[in-house]
């Protein structure tokens, strides 16, 4: 065991030698034009009417506008269902085209991307599923296309978790990524809040006072809805995430007497303390690697951002120059970070590098809170009363307003946006 | 209806400290009220020092409940008590000494400035920075539950300065 240490310390370091620099490129995908380079413009692209059985069911007249929203907001596409291509453009220029077979409660959908003018076809593609899924087809054609034209998938067939506010009590919900489908997942008459999603999707992590002894961190499928306890400790029991290997929780406890951030195992035992301070350390962000955890302290005086390893080690402060802020959240790629901080009045939405420099505002105005990426690192989902009451809110972050999402005009806030289904299916 | 209830509640009150003056020696049998309770502490056998003189049997003084003690304000993003904060502290000692199976949970909350995760750290600080000052008086900590609320509770739902005042808060609910 003596020499076991040294050997273990000089892999260790290989490794970290050796992965930052493994590219993080997508796999797949015969990549056409690298939208993601250069000055960022969206590329024209018109999704033609889809043509359904003359007496088809009632969705396949709504799917035009599912599919074009789509392709809308995956911010790679300026998409139009009316817009007339110009032939004399120079710009690439895309249409989209399919048609919908309903065989009993079965439904397929034969898309086609095509260039234009030429209309050579680009992506010719089948999906099949049950009728009442006919959204998701859309959803997965738009990903695939999103892939085609990008080197990486899209995140139309994915879904945000959130907390309806407005009463006295928050419950946790869950929707389709488009803000189709909002529904209940929690019923407690009591709080929830901070969902967080597990890496492969199956599970949310929340905050809930439901146990009646504060707050205490559960978990739940959103499929069967059933809460487990992970962490009821005296105290504190919140802000929890999953590692990105799903192995880990990191979170925010009290029962040392003081808010501090810990990390245990994904039902809650073989806990390990990682911050320790008498200041207040709160909401820990795994990055991508699973290497480093970012979190909140005031110890400088005002909340601030700080990266510590995953062991609690090395902490070094992220953020200067900024007042109160909260709310770190790791890109997919790991090579930024969002985060809110106090300006005048309100909180703005900002992202730095993953080392603390470049941090600039992404969204101005208002009380703008809890960013978190979406699976593609195209997007972040955020709570903000930027129009009044808090709903929620997505920027594209290449310099496009920021676009509400529909939640049925519910209060809503603490988003949080789900990885990729597997397989898409 | 909320007079009701808070008589409805006093009454309660009552009986149950009645019964318990007058069965603290003797298994509970039922709780109708006890006739004339002699509002004694407890029957000391002890002979020799002479008991001093019993203290006059008050009239019968409503029992405390966590509705009868006041709520504590804080500064922003502040945990630390003031002399307003610390005399009405004192007032809520004195009371829960009068009543000592008065056990109650101590609510932390938050204005709506800033955000829900250092907000629920925050008020879990105020409602311990609270619960330690009592403790301190000599109050047994066993009668206290601490409880975060963070931002999510707010007395009052305006959004300016008198607002947040009312809801940086330390208060005690029944538990």
């Amino acid at each position: 065991m003596s020499h076991r240490p040294s050997a273990l310390l000089t892999l260790t370091i290989l490794v970290a030698l050796v992965l930052p620099a493994a590219p993080a490129r997508a796999q797949g995908g015969d990549v056409r034009i690298d939208v993601k380079s250069g000055a960022i413009a969206r590329l024209p692209l018109r999704c033609e009417p889809l043509q359904g059985p003359p007496s088809g069911p009632a969705p396949v007249r709504a799917a035009d506008e599912v599919l074009a929203l789509d392709l809308q907001s995956s911010a790679v596409f300026q998409a139009n269902r009316m817009w007339a291509p110009d032939p004399a453009a120079t710009e690439p220029q895309f249409v989209t085209s399919g048609k919908w077979t309903v065989t009993g409660d079965k439904v397929r959908l034969d898309g086609e991307l095509r260039d234009f003018p030429a209309r050579r076809p680009i992506l010719v593609r089948a999906y099949d599923g049950p009728v009442a899924d006919w959204r998701r087809l859309l959803h997965r054609f738009s990903d695939d296309i999103v892939q085609q034209i990008t080197g990486e998938r899209g995140v139309a067939d994915t879904r945000i978790a959130f907390v309806v506010c407005g009463g006295r009590d928050k419950e946790l919900w869950l929707m389709d990524a488009d803000g189709h489908g909002a529904r209940a997942l929690t019923a407690d008459k009591s709080i929830a809040q901070s969902p967080s999603w597990s890496p492969e999707g199956s599970l949310l992590l929340f905050t809930s006072w439901r146990g009646g002894t504060g707050p205490q961190v559960w978990v739940m499928s959103p499929e069967n809805r059933k809460p487990y306890l992970v962490s009821g400790r005296a105290g504190l029991n919140t802000s929890a995430c999953y590692s990105p290997d799903g192995q880990r929780v990191a979170c925010t406890l009290s029962m040392d007497g003081n808010a501090e951030v810990y990390s245990l195992d994904a039902r809650g035992g073989s806990l390990q303390r990682l911050t320790n301070h008498r200041a207040i350390d709160t909401s820990p962000a795994w990055s991508p690697t699973g290497r480093e955890i970012a979190f909140t302290s005031d110890r400088s005086g005002t909340p601030q951002l700080y990266v510590m390893d995953s062991d609690g080690g090395s902490v070094r402060r992220l953020t200067y120059d900024v007042d109160y802020t909260d709310s770190p959240s790791w890109s997919p790629k790991g090579d930024r970070l969002a985060f809110v901080t106090r300006v005048g009045g309100g909180f703005d939405l900002w992202t730095c590098r993953a080392d603390g420099t470049g941090a600039a505002p992404v969204v101005t105005g208002g009380n703008n809170e809890n960013p978190r990426w979406s699976a593609d690192g195209r997007h972040l989902v955020f709570a903000s009363n930027r129009d009044g009451g808090y709903g929620l809110w997505v920027t594209d972050l290449d310099g496009a307003l920021p676009r509400k999402l529909s939640t049925g005009g519910r209060c809503a806030v603490s988003p949080a946006w789900s990885p990729r289904r597997a397989s898409g299916r | 209806m909320k007079r009701f209830s808070r008589m409805l509640m006093f009454v309660l009150a009552a009986t149950l400290a009645f019964s318990i003056a007058g069965c603290a020696k003797k298994p509970a049998k039922s709780a109708e009220v006890p006739p004339a309770p002699t509002p004694t502490t407890e029957t000391t056998p002890t002979p020799t020092p002479p008991p001093e003189p019993a203290p006059a049997p008050e009239p019968a003084k409503p029992a405390v409940t966590a509705a009868d003690l006041q709520i504590v304000y804080f500064a922003y993003d502040s945990f630390s008590l003031d002399d307003q904060a610390r005399a009405a502290l004192d007032n809520n000692a004195k009371l829960m000494r009068e009543n000592p199976s008065l056990a109650v949970s101590v609510d932390g909350h938050c204005d709506e400035r800033g955000t829900v995760e250092y907000n629920q750290a925050l008020g879990q600080k105020r409602a311990e920075t609270v619960q330690q000052y009592l403790t301190e008086l000599g109050l047994g900590g066993e009668r206290f539950r601490v409880i975060s609320y963070g931002k999510e509770r707010p007395a009052s739902e305006g959004h300016d300065e008198a607002a947040w005042a009312r809801n940086r808060r330390v208060e005690f609910t029944p538990r």
